[in-house]
C-alpha cells in the first residue's frame, strides 16, 4: 500500500528541518530573561518587514529569531510543536495577506492547520497565545515591529515553557 | 488461507502480559496487545509491542555447534545429545554426580525446568541445580519464607489498584513493569498515597508523593526508624500482632536502639520525612509495599526483605486483598523456574530436598536414586573458583554477561571439561561452550509461565524453530531418554501433570484448566479456583514471624581511589544481558549505545559533558561508556544499565554475598570516573 | 434482539452469499478471546462481538498479505468504519476489498468511550443508541476546560507517566505511516521516559487531528491510563464547528484542511484578506 505522503517528500523535508531544529536549539542558548520566540516569516513579504525593522532600528524585543520561508505554508506544525518541546515559549508564523499567497493560497491551507493546531495548545494549556499567526499585516517596518511587541507582551503573561518541556513539576517532596 | 492470530505471554518481565501473534505462512508477522487478558486488559510496554522482532532474526542458533579449536561446527543432533550424556557421565564416573552443574532458565517453560532438574537431580545424583533467581530474589525467598512461610507475592497486581498507600522500595517499575505501574497509578488516581524509596530520582519518585532519597544500601535503618516511629505513636496494629505472629518482644527491643535521629542520620534523610512515611503507611486502611533488586540486589539482601516482612507485619498489612507485600519477579518464568525446583535445596514446590521423606517420593516417582547432599549456588561456586565442579549444562542462561565480577565467571568457565550451552542466540557465554545447543523461543513452544502474581499461564506455538533447533522441552526428553531415564512424554502438557502429581501447590494445574486466565497457585486440587491473595487468616507457616534485620552496610563504600558509588540496573527499551532487546530494531533504536548517568554537579567538577566517552573502574575491571548527564542520579552516585555487551556493567560489580541467600550486592560498589580519550575508544 | 445471535447470523450470510471470503471477528474459544479471520461459515458458532476490540487496525495489517482478489468482511463497531472511511479516503485501503458488518455500541460502552456517534453507516445487530457529549463529562471537562494553568498541570501530570510503550501509536488504526516521525530523532528525542512530553504527544495528537476518528484505541492502550482521547477532542469540535465536518462520517468528502478557504470556508465565514491572531478571536 502507498507509504504516507508525508514520508514521499521526506528528503526536501529532512533539509528544512535540521536547519530550523538547528537554529531552535541555538536559540535555546540565548541569556537574558524573558521569553524566547521563533519567527517564522515568508520572503514574500513579512521577511521585508523584518528587515526593515532591523535597518530602521525601531524597538523590538529581545530574544527572537526569524526563519526565513519561502511560504508561511512551509511551516510544518510539527516544527512549531518541536520548538516548545526544546523550550521556547512563542513560535509566530507570518505569511502574505490571504489574496496574495505566490503559491495558489497556500497560506490558506496554513491559516487553517494553525487555527486547528491553536486548539491542541490550548487544550493541554500551553496557550494558542503563544502561536502567532499573521497573514498579510506584518509586511511594513513599523507594522512588524508592533506584531512582534504586541506578542510577547502577551508571551510575559506565560509562565516559561521550560515548565511544561521538561516536566519538572513533580509532586514528590524531596528526600 | 495461511494467517491466523495466536495468544500467548510475553517473554519479556514477570507480569507476564497477553499477547496475540499474527502468524502467515509460518513467520510472525504482527504482535498485537491481548484485549482479553486478565492483567495486562490490552496494554503492553515497549517491550511487549516489540516482543516479536528478534523471532525471525538471522544470528539464531540453527544447528548443535561443537567447538573444535576457535571455530564451530554444526553436527546432528544424535551426535550432539550423545555427547552430552557421554561427556556428563565421564565427569560424573570421574569426579562424582557433586561435580555436575546445572543452570536452568528463568526463560524457558515450567515443563522444561521441571525437566532439566529432574535430569540433572535423577541423572546424576546431584542437586547442583541452579538459575538466575540467586542472583536477584533469592533473598525474597530465603526472607518471605522465614517470615511469612512462603516466598512468593502475597497479592494478585490488580490488587494494587485498591490500596490507599503503596510504598514501593527499590523499584524502578515505571521502567521495567511498566503494566504494574499503571495499576499502581490508578491506585493513585483513587487517593492512595505513594512513597517511594530509591537512591536514584526514578520516575516513579517523581510521580510519587514522597520521594526518600535515601543513600544506597541504608534500607534496613530506614524501615527500622520507621517501625520504631509507628511503635512510639501506637499506631502498630496490635490485634494483628497478638493474633497472628510471634516474635514481637525481640524486634522491639531491637528497635530501641533504632531512633529516627538515627536513622536519618545513616539513611541521608529529614527525620520528618521518615515520620511523615511511617505514618502514611501505618495508618492507610490498605497498604501495599512492593520491591525489586534495590532492596535484594545487596550483602544484606536478605535482612533487608525480613525488615519489609516485619514492618509489613507491624501494620498488619497483609493477608487482606489490598495489602500485602509485592517482590515483583524480574523474569517471565523466574517464579516458575523457582517453583519447579531450579534451586539447589528444594525439589518442585518448594519441598525440601534435606527431608527424607520428601525425597523418597521423588525417588519413587522418578525411579532413580536422588542425592542427599545439598546442592552448591552458583555465586558462591564461581566466588570460590568452582569447588568441585568440572562440567557444567546450561540452558537459556547468560552469566558472564549478568553475573557480577566477569572474570572470576570466565575463570570458571573457562576451566570446564565440558560446558554445554544451550540458547537461542550466540551469547557471551555459548563463545565459551564446547557444545552449543540450539534451542526455541517463546513463540515456537507450547508450555506455561508462571508470572510474578503466581499466575500459571499458558504459551502456544506460533511457528516452528529455525533450522535444526528444537524447543527445549524436546531437547530434554532426547536427553533423558539417551540417560535412561525415560522422559517418553509426547506433549508438555503430559509433564505438567507429572508436576501436578508431586507438587501440592500446583496439585490442580492442568493445561486443559489454563485455557483462559490461567491459574494462580497455590491450586492444590483439580476444582481449586487459584488463590489470588496468600496468608487469609493464617500464615502459610501458621503465624507471620518477626526477625530481627541485621544491619550491614555495603560491602564496599566509596573511598579515596573510588569515589563513586557505582549502581547498576535496568532501563525501559531492553531487557537483561540484551540477547533479545538488542537484536530488536524497535527497541534497539531507542538506545543503542552503552551509557553511565552522571550528576551535572560531578561532571562539571571532572569536566565531562553529555556525550563524551568516560572510562567507569571498579577493583575488578573497567568500561569505557558515555555520559548522560542528569539529576537521577545523586551527587556521588553514577548508574549504568547492564544491557550492553560494549560496556558490560555487571563485569564491574564487586561478588559479595548475601550470607543467606547468596546474591550478589550488585547494587553498590566503588567505581572511579574519568573522561577517556578520544583514541581510547575500545 | 441478542447482539451475538445477530452479528453470527450477518457473518454466515456473508459468508454463504459469497459476499466476502473469510470475516474478521472475535472468537471465542478455550484460550478465551481473540481475533480471528472466519472463512468456514460453520465456524462462527464461536464469533462473538466482546470485548471491545478495534478490528480496523488488524484489517490493515492482514489485508496486505491476502490474495488481491479477497474480499475481507470486518465485524465494525462505529468507531472502526469511520477509520476504515478514513483509511480509504487517504489509499491506505482499498474500498473495494472491504465489506463492513455493523456493530452498534451499547449505553454502557458509548458512555465507557465517551463517544459522540456509537454506530456504523448501516448497523446489522446491536441496538442503535444515542452518543454521549465529552463535554458533559466532568472528568474530561476537567482537561478540556476551565484555569489554563490548572489545565496545564493536569495534563503535564497525566503525560508525565509515559512509559513510551508506543501503545498509543501502534493501536490507532489511523497511524500507519513508515516510517514514523515520532521515531526520528530529530523530532522526539530518544532513550528516556518519558516520552517528549511536548513533541512526542502534540505531534501525535496533530498528525491525527483531522482523522482521528475518536475510536479511543490510543487511551485503551495506554498502561498508564493517560486520557489520550481527551487530546483530540477539541480539535474534533472545531472542525464540526468550523467546517461541518466529522472524520470519517462521509465517503468522498476530504478534510477541510487540505483546502483553500475559498473552497471550503466555515459556513457564513466571510474570507478576510489581512488576519492575525492578535486582532482576530480565534
Amino acid at each position: 500500500m502507498a507509504r504516507c505522503w508525508r514520508n514521499r517528500f521526506r528528503d526536501a523535508w529532512c533539509d528544512m528541518s535540521n536547519r530550523v531544529s538547528n537554529e531552535i536549539k541555538g536559540n535555546t542558548k540565548k541569556t537574558g530573561r524573558g521569553p524566547k520566540a521563533i519567527i517564522f516569516a515568508c520572503r514574500w513579504c513579512a521577511l521585508i518587514g523584518a528587515d526593515g525593522a532591523g535597518k530602521n532600528r525601531v524597538q523590538l524585543p529581545l530574544n527572537f529569531r526569524v526563519i526565513p520561508v519561502e511560504c508561511a505554508a512551509r511551516v510544518e506544525p510539527d516544527s512549531i510543536i518541536r520548538a516548545f518541546s526544546y523550550g521556547i515559549d512563542g513560535v509566530g508564523v507570518l505569511g502574505c495577506h490571504l489574496g496574495g499567497c505566490r503559491y495558489h493560497n497556500a497560506n490558506h491551507r496554513a491559516l487553517k492547520r494553525l487555527d486547528l493546531l491553536r486548539k491542541l495548545l490550548d487544550t493541554v494549556g500551553i496557550g494558542s497565545g503563544r502561536l502567532l499567526t499573521s497573514f498579510g499585516t506584518a509586511h511594513e517596518y513599523h507594522q512588524f515591529a508592533a506584531i512582534l511587541n504586541e506578542f510577547f507582551q502577551g508571551l510575559r503573561e506565560f509562565p516559561p515553557i521550560d515548565e511544561w518541556a521538561r516536566a519538572q513539576m513533580t509532586d514528590a517532596g524531596k528526600g | 488461507m495461511n494467517l491466523g492470530f495466536i495468544k500467548t505471554t510475553c517473554p519479556y518481565c514477570g507480569t507476564g502480559c497477553g499477547l496475540v501473534l499474527q502468524v502467515r505462512d509460518g513467520k510472525v508477522v504482527g504482535n498485537y496487545p491481548d484485549r482479553d487478558h486478565p492483567v495486562s486488559k490490552g496494554s503492553l510496554c515497549i517491550k511487549g509491542w516489540n516482543a516479536h522482532e528478534f523471532i525471525h532474526h538471522p544470528e539464531r542458533l540453527t544447528s548443535p555447534l561443537l567447538r573444535k579449536g576457535k571455530t564451530f561446527y554444526p553436527i546432528p543432533w544424535d551426535e550432539a545429545i550423545d555427547l552430552v550424556v557421554e561427556r556428563l557421565g565421564r565427569t560424573a564416573e570421574k569426579y562424582g554426580g557433586d561435580a555436575i552443574g546445572g543452570l536452568c532458565s528463568a526463560k524457558c517453560t515450567n515443563e522444561e525446568n521441571y525437566l532439566f532438574q529432574k535430569f540433572i537431580r535423577a541423572g546424576f545424583q546431584t542437586n547442583n541445580v541452579e538459575h538466575c533467581a540467586r542472583l536477584c530474589h533469592s533473598p525474597t525467598v530465603a526472607g518471605m519464607s522465614q517470615a511469612l512461610g512462603s516466598g512468593a507475592m502475597t497479592n494478585s497486581i490488580k490488587d494494587l489498584e485498591g490500596a490507599k498507600c503503596i510504598l514501593i522500595m527499590g523499584s524502578n517499575a515505571a521502567e521495567t513493569f511498566p503494566i504494574i505501574m499503571g495499576d499502581i497509578y490508578k491506585a493513585k488516581d483513587r487517593g492512595a498515597r505513594l512513597i517511594v524509596v530509591d537512591p536514584r530520582a526514578t520516575e516513579v519518585a517523581k510521580n510519587a508523593h514522597i520521594h526518600l532519597q535515601i543513600r544506597s544500601g541504608t534500607d534496613i535503618p530506614l524501615i527500622c526508624g520507621m517501625m520504631r516511629h509507628i511503635i512510639e505513636h501506637s499506631l502498630e496494629d496490635k490485634e494483628f500482632i497478638t493474633k497472628r505472629t510471634e516474635g514481637f518482644d525481640t524486634l522491639n527491643e531491637y528497635l530501641t536502639g533504632w531512633t529516627v535521629e538515627r536513622a536519618a542520620e545513616e539513611c541521608g534523610l529529614d527525620g520528618d520525612m521518615i515520620r511523615e512515611a511511617a505514618e502514611t503507611y501505618a495508618t492507610a486502611a490498605e497498604a501495599s509495599i512492593v520491591f525489586c533488586m534495590g532492596i535484594t540486589q545487596h550483602a544484606c539482601g536478605t535482612a533487608n526483605v525480613l525488615a519489609i516482612c516485619d514492618l509489613a507485619l507491624l501494620c498488619g498489612h497483609v493477608g487482606k486483598e489490598h495489602s500485602g507485600i509485592c517482590p515483583l519477579r524480574g523474569q517471565c518464568n523466574v517464579q516458575g523456574a523457582c517453583d519447579m525446583g531450579g534451586l539447589p535445596d528444594v525439589y518442585p514446590g518448594y519441598q525440601r530436598a534435606s527431608d527424607p521423606g520428601i525425597r523418597k517420593k521423588f525417588e519413587d516417582a522418578w525411579g532413580r536414586e536422588l542425592s542427599d547432599r545439598p546442592g552448591l549456588a552458583v555465586t558462591e561456586t564461581i566466588g570460590s573458583g568452582g569447588g568441585d565442579i568440572r562440567s557444567v549444562y546450561i540452558m537459556g542462561e547468560n552469566p558472564v554477561m549478568s553475573d557480577p565480577n566477569r572474570n572470576k565467571t570466565l575463570e570458571f568457565l573457562k576451566q570446564l571439561d565440558f560446558l554445554v550451552v544451550q540458547d537461542i542466540f550466540p551469547t557471551e557465554t555459548t563463545q565459551f561452550a564446547h557444545l552449543i545447543l540450539p534451542g526455541a523461543c517463546f513463540a515456537e513452544k507450547t508450555g506455561t509461565f508462571t508470572n510474578t502474581e503466581r499466575r500459571i499461564q499458558l504459551l502456544r506455538k506460533a511457528v516452528d524453530p529455525p533450522g535444526e533447533a528444537r524447543d527445549d522441552f524436546t531437547i530434554l526428553c532426547m536427553l533423558g531418554k539417551a540417560m535412561g531415564l525415560g522422559f517418553d512424554y509426547t506433549d508438555p502438557s503430559e509433564v505438567m501433570d507429572e508436576i501436578a502429581s508431586l507438587t501440592p501447590l500446583y496439585g490442580g494445574v492442568h493445561f486443559y484448566r489454563l485455557g483462559h486466565g490461567g491459574l494462580q497457585w497455590p491450586c492444590p486440587t483439580d476444582d481449586h479456583p487459584g488463590t489470588p491473595f496468600l496468608h487469609k487468616g493464617e500464615f502459610t507457616r501458621g503465624k507471620g514471624l518477626f526477625v530481627v534485620p541485621e544491619y550491614t552496610p555495603p560491602v564496599e563504600s566509596p573511598d579515596h581511589d573510588y569515589p563513586y558509588i557505582f549502581i547498576t540496573g535496568r532501563m525501559f527499551c531492553h531487557y537483561h544481558t540484551g540477547t533479545m532487546t538488542r537484536r530488536s530494531p524497535s527497541l534497539n533504536r531507542e538506545t543503542d549505545k552503552p551509557f553511565v548517568e552522571i550528576n551535572p554537579v560531578d561532571a562539571a567538577r571532572i569536566g565531562i559533558r553529555g556525550g563524551d566517552a568516560v572510562r567507569v573502574s571498579t577493583r575488578r575491571d573497567a568500561i569505557v561508556t558515555t555520559a548522560r548527564i542528569t539529576e537521577r542520579v545523586s551527587r556521588g552516585s553514577i548508574f549504568a544499565a547492564f544491557h550492553f555487551f560494549e560496556a558490560p556493567a555487571d563485569a564491574l560489580t564487586i561478588d559479595a554475598l548475601d550470607p543467606v541467600s547468596k546474591v550478589p550486592e550488585f547494587k553498590v560498589c566503588a567505581a572511579n570516573l574519568r573522561k577517556e580519550e578520544s583514541d581510547g575508544l575500545s | 434482539m441478542n447482539i451475538r445471535e445477530d452479528a453470527r447470523r450477518a457473518a454466515r450470510k456473508v459468508l454463504e452469499q459469497g459476499k466476502a471470503q473469510g470475516v474478521l471477528g472475535l472468537r471465542e474459544a478455550g484460550d478465551g478471546v481473540s481475533p480471528h479471520l472466519f472463512e468456514d461459515p460453520g465456524d462462527i458458532d464461536s464469533l462473538v462481538v466482546e470485548p471491545k476490540w478495534l478490528l480496523a487496525k488488524l484489517a490493515t495489517g492482514i489485508l496486505k498479505d491476502l490474495p488481491d482478489d479477497y474480499r475481507l468482511a470486518v465485524m465494525c463497531r462505529g468507531c472502526d468504519e469511520r477509520a476504515i472511511v478514513e483509511l480509504i479516503k487517504r489509499n491506505q485501503l482499498d474500498g473495494a476489498k472491504i465489506h463492513v458488518i455493523g456493530l452498534a455500541c451499547s449505553q454502557e460502552q458509548a458512555r465507557a468511550c465517551l463517544c459522540t456517534r456509537p454506530y456504523p453507516s448501516e448497523v446489522a445487530a446491536g441496538d442503535v443508541v444515542e452518543g454521549v457529549d465529552p463535554f458533559q463529562d466532568e472528568r474530561a471537562r476537567t482537561f478540556l476546560e476551565g484555569d489554563q494553568r490548572e489545565r496545564m498541570i493536569r495534563w503535564a501530570t497525566e503525560l508525565k507517566r509515559c512509559v513510551k510503550c508506543y501503545g498509543c501509536r501502534n493501536s490507532c488504526p489511523i497511524c500507519v505511516c513508515v516510517p514514523c516521525k515520532l521515531e526520528d530523532d530529530l523530532w522526539v528525542g530518544r532513550g528516556e521516559i518519558p516520552a517528549d512530553l511536548i513533541s512526542f504527544h502534540l505531534i501525535r495528537a496533530f498528525h491525527l487531528s483531522d482523522t482521528c476518528v475518536a475510536c479511543g484505541a490510543c487511551q485503551d492502550a495506554c498502561p498508564e491510563n493517560i486520557p489520550l482521547m481527551l487530546l483530540q477532542i477539541s480539535m474534533r469540535a472545531f472542525l464540526m464547528q468550523e467546517y461541518g465536518y466529522e472524520a470519517g462520517t462521509d465517503r468522498e468528502r476530504r478534510s477541510p484542511m487540505l483546502s483553500d478557504l475559498t473552497k471550503e470556508p466555515s459556513p457564513g465565514y466571510e474570507i478576510p484578506g489581512w488576519v492575525d491572531s492578535l486582532k482576530d478571536s480565534v
